[in-house]
């Protein structure tokens, strides 16, 4: 939704003109830790000085700007590092940036809402960080350790996740997050505060926005790679 | 993610334009899947388990079977036929169809009568945005939190009619989940809290 313009990305592409392009892709700097100064680099310079797979971050950087990969190859166990890196860090940025910053624009709004419209709405909103939290607290504990001793070799641990579960969780998260967008942009009305109104919703697209490259990136390679490796451990 | 993703099927002997079609598509739009079938008899295996939108087809598989052909399009009236041409065919052939491009066409051309298609069934759908008394009624027990168990026997209706009430009202509010209901229900004042 930031960009402005479609660039496919490639290993000699320059970083900056891809920035200048679509600004969005700050955010996945920010996943993979690299630096924002980036200087004359070409993604593949960028990526072997940051130690970061070059495969995984053409991959998800094309997602941002909105490419689909038709085919996904299997990765190497060093590659799917970085893509665990990448959404570690962004569970990351959800909890300690993006949902701190929609509950400030929210209680801005306050003023705008009958009491118990607002006290509504606010309910919605925590229990649907609570559930997302809870969501993170699952991969971050078993999915991702479970993936890791996969790709390590190491003995099967005794907790397997439920592939059918957690697609269930996404559509959970992402079913609310439209509804509270929805909710906004066709049904309440506000008295005043069109700012931090404006400001919530472009939080919430930001949001919304990143979350699905999230949900794409696991549902598409993330758990196509678990059973891949199952299915030849057990083959 | 409210973009549903729509499911394209290219009926078409050859695999390398199956593969060029695709993947041409699926690098510029991301809201398509594709599938690939050879001839028309397994499209109603495929509809059981796949919501078919669109179907890119090669004339010269149905210019022998064109009866058969007319009864697979009957039969499932809310698929909407492409023609893939890349020879001359009959005009009463294509006149089947509910559209054609030529393979000769520029990529944009196809995917702009794609998602064109797609939009206005979407559209559709939204026509209407306020509920009617019905949904309504329907609305102001769910929010209470009866079930649709409960609700078909408040409102003497069956289980069958009490969902489908349900999809209209998630069609028209844009709002999917419960609680999301409530606080529509509440704000536009359908019911107020105790």
């Amino acid at each position: 939704m930031y960009q402005t313009k479609k660039t496919y990305i490639t290993p000699t592409s320059k970083m900056l003109d891809l920035i200048n392009d679509n600004h969005s892709l700050l955010l996945l700097l920010q996943h993979f830790n690299i630096d924002f100064a980036v200087s004359n680099a070409t993604v593949k310079e960028l990526c072997s000085k940051n130690n970061v797979s070059l495969n995984v971050f053409l991959l998800v950087g094309n997602l941002y700007n909105d490419f689909y990969p038709e085919k996904v190859e299997s990765f190497k166990v060093e590659e799917v590092k970085s893509l665990l890196t990448f959404l570690k860090n962004s569970h990351a940025f959800y909890i300690e940036d993006k949902y701190p910053e929609l509950n400030f624009y929210l209680q801005k709004i306050k003023d705008g809402l009958s009491p118990d419209d607002f006290k509504l709405i606010e309910k919605f909103f925590n229990d649907y960080y609570s559930e997302v939290l809870d969501h993170f607290k699952y991969e971050d504990e078993i999915v991702f350790p479970y993936f890791c001793s996969l790709i390590n070799n190491s003995s099967i641990p005794t907790t397997a996740i439920s592939v059918e579960e957690y697609r269930n969780h996404h559509t959970d998260i992402e079913t609310k997050l439209t509804d509270l967008k929805n909710l906004f942009l066709k049904h309440i009305s506000i008295k005043n505060e069109l700012s931090a109104k404006r400001k919530f919703l472009n939080s919430l697209f930001e949001l919304e926005f990143d979350l699905t490259i999230h949900s794409i990136i696991e549902e598409k390679i993330l758990i196509p790679l678990v059973e891949k490796i199952e299915s030849e451990r057990n083959g | 993610m409210d973009k549903e993703r729509k499911n394209i099927v290219i009926i078409e002997p050859s695999p390398i334009v199956f593969e060029g079609i695709s993947a041409s598509i699926a690098k510029r739009e991301n809201g398509y899947s594709f599938f690939w079938l050879e001839n028309i008899d397994e499209i109603s295996i495929l509809q059981q388990q796949k919501r078919i939108s669109i179907i890119l087809i090669n004339p010269a598989i149905i210019q022998n079977r064109l009866q058969e052909f007319v009864k697979v399009k009957n039969q499932f009236p809310e698929i909407y036929w492409i023609g893939i041409l890349y020879s001359f065919f009959d005009s009463h052939i294509l006149t089947t169809l509910n559209d054609t491009f030529s393979i000769t066409d520029s990529i944009s051309i196809v995917i702009k009568k794609i998602n064109k298609i797609c939009k206005d069934s979407t559209s559709k759908l939204n026509y209407n945005e306020d509920l009617s008394k019905r949904e309504i009624d329907v609305l102001k027990l769910l929010a209470k939190g009866f079930s649709n168990k409960e609700i078909a026997d408040k409102l003497n209706i069956s289980i069958h009619t009490v969902m489908s009430h349900r999809k209209n009202i998630m069609d028209k509010t844009g709002i999917r989940s419960l609680p999301g209901l409530t606080i529509f229900a509440v704000t536009k004042k359908i019911i107020t809290l105790e």
